[in-house]
């Protein structure tokens, strides 16, 4: 029997690689519908990734089609460097991953389910099982009976067991499902402490307002392929955006601006006036606006850019191009 | 569609330390390490429910039958035989603990090759980068590790007792006959058991026999006469001397001979080593083909059900006699070509010849196909079990 080590056989690059993930043309089908069409996903290290989408949008085969859990039918991919599925195991070794629904064995503890876990990978392993057992808070009921655990346990659970293997890459699908508010706030912050150390950690999630809050960049996937990627305030700051303008006489304000080239966009409220400006709207054009509206005799007390949210710019992006289609 | 680059994302931090730097645990290797099996064993053990349900059948109905008949015994010793015994032995080896030692093998088997996939564990077992070949081999040295003993306890309670509790005498045809006795010897015996010889012991004579004169002439108690077959013709009984009773009983003897040479109080330790090897045989063939079965069908019930109807229904069914057109179809079934395994002071199994042993005319095979035939089932499901595993969508 020969067997291998993975520095030996890993391509020379791999760690100098600047991707965890990176995926080229990648297409799954089942039978005629093509449930990932040609994804391009660049996953830069040492970042938390939001990887964001409707129901059946193709998600979760993705990362299945990443771990080698079902095959590719076109495209090429590598995690952390090591073109895959050529070196899947080498490059799996350094990846822990949650797809779907985290399930253990039922009839056993969760540490026993981790001991199980651990056996497959490498011998240190075993050695960490406390500690990552300590750190998703689940040391004090680990030597329970996995069928006594609620949904947020077993996703700790899940977690733990991503742990295992001291991953450089964590991938982690809908890992807030089932947490309350508090286990919210503690994957939170447990993704954030992972990224410090260095590590990448790929977050699919509908939760968007979570993922906002979490990740540094984001890839928008609808129908299979990704529609939008890269870093989300970059992302927000290319969308549409309002300009709220706290002054002495909003109906007065208003029918200045109604006159010039933003005057469609005008609108007042209770609040006073606001504004919808076009994506890659320069600064300029709020100085401007404030010029305007002090010779028009207004006293502008303050001039605020308000951008969209993710959620509702997720929502305008993927409504966009449903209703394009 | 526009699809914006990730050129602009924030720079890249410098990765965490790889994982333990030269990873070395041959990952990528088919061969499962010990923690592998050590942790498979673990689940398997813990599964109260199945390991209750193995153990009460393959223990629990031998040692409540055995229990029952040493109660009953020591109750009612007249009324009620000896618990143990040779008689005992084969009929609890060859009808209990063959047949049910592979049918708990084979739901073992089922359980091992089925729950990581319907209890959610595979997908992060093949997440861990562990060859999918090696996770499927891992199962079977754990599952061989829990049947082997699991059957070996039940056939040791029933070597035990049947040892322990075997009759003192040698009950043949109801007369209780030393054991161990050469022909000569079993003449001599018979000639001083003349009345319990010529009334219990079976013979067929012809009617112009001289014998049967002195048959008719010994009185059986409560108006049961001897066993004896009598022609037409038959002649009217006259007075017989001592020693023609006493030669008749000795030609009676003799004609039983080659059936009480083969009756033992207990059974031999040969024997006993020899049946203890072929029921393991079976089992762990069983728990191989429910593996594979299982793998191959991703689930535990319906491969649980196919094994039992073959075992209970199947094979008795196709081994009793040969059909001519079906007849390698018979011998290619697993429980046909282990029973020519069997160990010669066993009865058969199914019904049929074994062993080249003379009784009904079963399939008969010889013992390089029945190798094949057996090799062949274990090879063939590992192969498929394996093969599914490795190709399915986790």
């Amino acid at each position: 029997m020969s067997t291998i080590t993975i520095d030996e056989v890993a391509p020379p690059n791999a760690a100098d690689s600047q991707w965890a993930v990176e995926t080229h043309g990648l297409t799954k089908r089942f039978k005629d519908n093509v449930a990932v069409d040609g994804v391009e996903l660049l996953v830069p290290r040492g970042c938390a990734f939001g990887y964001l989408g409707p129901n059946g949008a193709g998600k979760t085969t993705l990362i299945r089609v990443l771990l080698g859990l079902t095959h590719a039918d076109a495209g090429s991919m590598s995690l952390l460097g090591y073109p895959v599925p050529h070196h899947r195991d080498q490059a799996l070794a350094r990846i822990g991953a949650i797809v779907d629904e985290p399930r253990f064995h039922g009839h056993l503890t969760g540490r026993q389910n981790l001991h199980i876990l651990a056996a497959a990978r490498e011998p240190a392993a075993r050695g960490r099982i406390d500690a990552s057992l300590e750190r998703v808070g689940m040391i004090q009921r680990a030597d329970d009976k996995v069928s006594k655990y609620s949904m947020g346990m077993r996703q700790r659970l899940g977690v733990a067991a991503c742990l295992l293997g001291d991953p450089q890459l964590l991938i982690l699908d809908e890992p807030m499902n089932g947490l309350d508010p508090g286990g919210m706030l503690e994957m939170r912050e447990m993704i954030t402490s992972l990224v410090a150390e260095g590590r990448t950690v790929v977050l699919s999630s509908h939760l968007l307002d979570e993922v906002e809050r979490t990740c540094d960049a984001v890839a928008i996937v609808d129908r299979g392929k990704v529609i939008r990627q890269g870093p989300i305030a970059g992302l927000l700051a290319d969308s549409a955006f309002d300009l709220q303008i706290d002054c002495s006489t909003p109906d007065r304000a208003g029918t200045l601006l109604a006159g010039t080239q933003w005057g469609t966009g005008v609108e007042v409220g209770p609040d006073g006036l606001r504004v919808s400006l076009a994506p890659g709207t320069e600064r300029a054009v709020v100085a401007e606006m404030n010029r305007l509206l002090v010779e028009g005799g207004v006293s502008v007390y303050r001039l605020q850019e308000v951008h969209a949210s993710l959620e509702s710019w997720f929502l305008e992006v993927t409504t966009r191009l449903g209703a394009g289609q | 569609m526009t699809i914006s680059t990730v050129a602009d994302a924030p720079p890249p931090i410098p990765a965490a330390p790889d994982a333990g730097g030269r990873v070395t645990d041959h990952r990528g290797s088919w061969v499962p390490n010990g923690a592998m099996i050590a942790t498979r064993f673990m689940e398997l053990r813990k599964r109260r429910g199945l390991m209750a349900a193995l153990i009460l059948v393959n223990i629990g109905i031998p040692v409540v039958f055995l229990t029952v008949r040493l109660i009953a015994h020591a109750v009612a010793p007249h009324s009620y035989g000896p618990a143990g015994g040779y008689d005992i032995f084969s009929s609890m080896v060859a009808g209990v603990l063959f047949i049910f030692g592979f049918i708990v093998a084979a739901t073992l088997g089922c359980t091992a090759g089925s729950v990581d996939l319907t209890e959610g564990m595979f997908r992060h077992l093949v997440v861990t980068g562990r060859s999918r070949l090696a996770l499927y081999l891992a199962r079977i040295p754990a599952g061989l590790a829990i049947i082997v003993p699991l059957v070996a306890v039940g056939f040791a309670f029933v070597c035990t007792v049947c040892v322990l509790a075997a009759p003192t005498q040698l009950s043949f045809n109801n007369v209780n006959v030393p054991v161990g006795l050469s022909k000569p010897a079993l003449e001599t015996w018979a000639a001083g058991h003349v009345d319990e010889v010529i009334c219990n012991f079976g013979f067929n004579i012809g009617p112009n026999s001289d014998l049967l004169q002195v048959v008719n002439s010994v009185p059986c108690g409560g108006g049961n006469g001897p066993s004896v077959k009598v022609g037409p013709g038959a002649p009217t009984s006259t007075p017989v001397s001592r020693a023609q009773v006493e030669d008749a009983a000795r030609q009676i003897a003799a004609l039983n001979y080659t059936d009480y040479s083969g009756r033992f109080l207990s059974p031999s330790n040969s024997l006993m080593v020899k049946s203890g090897l072929w029921i393991e045989l079976y089992a762990a063939v069983g728990f191989l083909i429910g593996l594979g079965l299982s793998s191959l069908m991703g689930q535990r019930t319906v491969p649980v059900i196919l094994l039992i109807v073959l075992e209970i229904v199947l094979t008795p069914l196709l081994s009793h006699s040969p059909i001519t057109h079906l007849i390698n179809l018979q011998r290619a079934l697993v429980g046909i070509a282990v029973t020519h395994f069997e160990p010669g002071g066993l009865p058969s199994v199914f019904g049929g010849t074994h062993n080249g042993a003379t009784g009904m005319a079963g399939v008969t095979e010889s013992t390089t196909v029945a190798i094949c035939v057996v090799v062949g089932w274990i090879i063939v499901w590992t192969a498929l079990g394996a093969w599914r595993m490795v190709k399915r969508d986790a």
